[in-house]
């Protein structure tokens, strides 16, 4: 691993943990537990379609790490770690078919992915299936928290890639 | 594959959440959960209304503190501050004529079922 | 901020506000036949729902109210001005009583006479060496047991009828607690008959239902009898004018190393109750005596009980044993039907004659 990739990830992993701390500073858009922006999904989104899965991996579980021991929070670690990485596995699928102009789409099934990873932690640790009411608004609000961050992702592509650096 | 392809995939998807949204609302349909401090209705939750599980915290001039969870058709104690728990212990209730008691707190929880025709097999009272 | 905003969502979608039938009674119609004057009172220990058909159900429920109140004032063992206290700590002196604790406490007494050894009173000192009365639960050594057990003894509390005064042998402790609620009931319902209420529905904490008249639409009252663990109910009995009480080991119990003990005392070894009976249900006439009862079926068992049913067949009974089969006796056949996945329990019916 060279010390540029290892510079340039560990530059992507504090944008995205920026992002994902100024996101936890907002307020929350519904009294529905794990339903937010995931803005930080950008950054993974774009990696994973940019730079490949192995650095995408990395930022997304330095990111997971980091934020869960900056919030203090053990608990949301499980969380976290079940969405993210069910998220990742599903976009990383989606990249074989997909093509630049569809990143959107990897958002939109990544999304829901990571709520659904989320419910399936929820439903391990607090031992009921209760928490599948929220599975059906999860996955609307994936939809469109998805689309808004997979589009984000897109246009970043697009513009690093026009461009030129990487 | 073809991005229409994907976006009919999502839109299949959004309108099964949708369906199923409608349907847990239409499932519980019409129970009220009544909740009452010492004899005076403080807070009424329509059950079949709630769009994601709850929680909030009933306190008297006491000190007694019940915590009262709600999710889509049902409620419960999830915990209070009293010595028996008896409260605690009674668990999710989704309708029938037993209340939720917490004496300590006079706390009582009474579920009324609205979409229920008058006459309908509900008993009137349920002793044990 | 953020709690704020929540908050302010939940409201919208959680608060509908306290309705019509919802809101208490003081906003309903107290004089329609069909819309009842409800009251919900908070005494022995436990949560009374009071429904009364009349236009005199306001009155009605005071008197009701009224008299629950003086009732526990006497009755509580807890309560320093208590008669049940000054009794209790009276170190063998007689102690003078008012008419109504003096009325209950011999018929309290009688009934245990009868029921013996299956109900004591006097056991309430072993309940609180378990824990009962504080919920501060613990299971007591076999010595501290027989410490106390020579105390429980009914047979040593002497009355005076012409001095309406009561004595118990110094250490002694009585609780009227099994008996309270049933003889609350049965002085409620002549409150109310006072005041000429056609229909009333009383009840008296969770496992004492006392009925009066007819329901105003004609049916019969349906009382339904609580699945004991879990919840639900195990069947429901369609009744008449009636007294319904309930015994079960599921309504105060606590664990311990993986076993079970609950809050019905057998008062020959002190130890919980276990005849076999997961719960014990009886119909009968005045409250009181299916208050006694229903704790006297339960700690006898199936067997013992029949037997004193046959005896006098004053009373119909639904027993629930640990195995989930249902015992109704003759008289209550047509007027109990099984409920839900109870259906499918084995329900055995006990005839007049072996």
């Amino acid at each position: 691993m060279t010390t540029k990739r290892i510079t340039r990830d560990a530059l992507l992993t504090a944008i995205a943990l920026t992002i994902f701390m100024v996101e936890a500073q907002l307020p929350a858009l519904a009294p529905v537990p794990g339903m937010k922006l995931g803005l930080a999904n950008i950054v993974t989104v774009w990696a994973l379609f940019t730079l490949g899965p192995l650095d995408a991996l990395m930022i997304l579980l330095g990111r997971i790490l980091l934020g869960a021991v900056f919030a203090g929070q053990l608990m949301a670690l499980i969380y976290s770690l079940a969405g993210g990485l069910l998220c990742f596995l599903v976009t990383l699928l989606l990249r074989r078919v997909l093509t630049a102009r569809q990143i959107f789409i990897a958002g939109i099934f990544g999304a829901m992915a990571h709520n659904t990873g989320q419910l399936i932690a929820a439903t391990l640790v607090l031992k009921s299936l209760a928490v599948w009411y929220y599975c059906p608004l999860l996955l609307l609000s994936g939809i469109v928290t998805g689309a808004f961050t997979g589009l984000a992702a897109q246009y970043l592509h697009a513009r690093l890639a026009k461009s030129g650096s990487s | 594959m073809k991005t229409k392809h994907f976006l009919a995939v999502i839109a299949l998807i959004a309108l099964a959440c949708l369906g199923a949204l409608i349907v847990l609302r239409l499932r519980s349909a019409g129970v009220i959960a009544n909740i009452y401090q010492d004899g005076t209705c403080i807070r009424s939750v329509d059950l079949s209304k709630v769009a994601a599980p709850e929680t909030f915290t009933v306190t008297d001039k006491n000190g007694h503190e019940n915590v009262v969870s709600v999710e889509p058709g049902r409620i419960c104690v999830a915990r209070a501050n009293c010595p028996d728990q008896v409260c605690v212990h009674e668990g999710w209730v989704s309708g029938g004529t037993r209340p939720i008691v917490c004496l300590p707190a006079k706390l009582v929880i009474r579920l009324e079922d609205k979409s229920a025709a008058p006459g309908a097999d509900a008993p009137d009272a349920v002793v044990g | 901020m953020k709690r704020v905003l929540a908050l302010i969502t939940l409201w919208a979608l959680l608060l509908t506000g306290c309705g019509g039938a919802a809101a208490p009674s003081s906003d309903t119609q107290p004089g329609s036949a069909d819309e009842p004057a409800t009251r919900t009172v908070f005494a022995m220990d436990t949560f009374m729902d009071l429904r009364v058909w009349s236009d005199q159900g306001e009155k009605a429920l005071d008197d009701a109210e009224a008299t629950i109140t003086t009732l526990d004032a006497a009755l509580s063992v807890t309560n320093e001005e208590s008669e049940i206290y000054a009794l209790n700590h009276a170190s063998g002196a007689p102690v003078l009583l008012s008419d109504d604790t003096f009325t209950l406490l011999s018929g309290a007494l009688a009934l245990s006479e009868r029921f013996g050894p299956a109900l004591e009173l006097t056991v309430y000192p072993v309940l609180r060496a378990w824990g009962f009365t504080t919920s501060e639960y613990h299971v007591p050594t076999d010595a501290e047991l027989a410490a106390l057990l020579p105390q429980v003894d009914d047979s040593a509390v002497t009355l005076d009828a012409a001095a309406k005064t009561a004595r118990l042998p110094p250490g002694a402790e009585i609780d009227l607690g099994a008996v309270a609620k049933g003889y609350a009931a049965d002085l409620c319902a002549a409150a109310l008959k006072a005041r000429g209420v056609p229909a009333a529905l009383l009840g008296m904490g969770s496992s004492t239902i006392r009925t009066i008249g007819a329901k105003p639409d004609g049916t019969p009252w349906r009382v339904a009898v609580q699945a004991p663990f879990e919840e639900g109910y195990a069947g429901v009995l369609s009744l008449g004018e009636a007294a319904v009480n309930t015994s079960g080991g599921y309504e105060r119990f606590f664990e311990e190393n993986g076993e079970i003990y609950w809050h019905i005392l057998d008062p020959e070894t002190g130890h919980p109750a276990k005849s076999g009976l997961l719960s014990a249900t009886v119909v009968t006439e005045d409250a009181l005596t299916g208050d006694a009862l229903s704790t006297a079926l339960f700690v006898k068992g199936l067997e013992d009980s029949v037997a004193l049913w046959r005896e006098k067949r004053d009373f119909e009974f639904v027993l629930i044993g640990d195995d989930g089969t249902l015992y109704v006796s003759e008289g209550l056949k047509d007027a109990f039907a099984p409920y839900g996945s109870w259906e499918d329990a084995p329900l055995e019916v006990i005839a007049y004659e072996d």
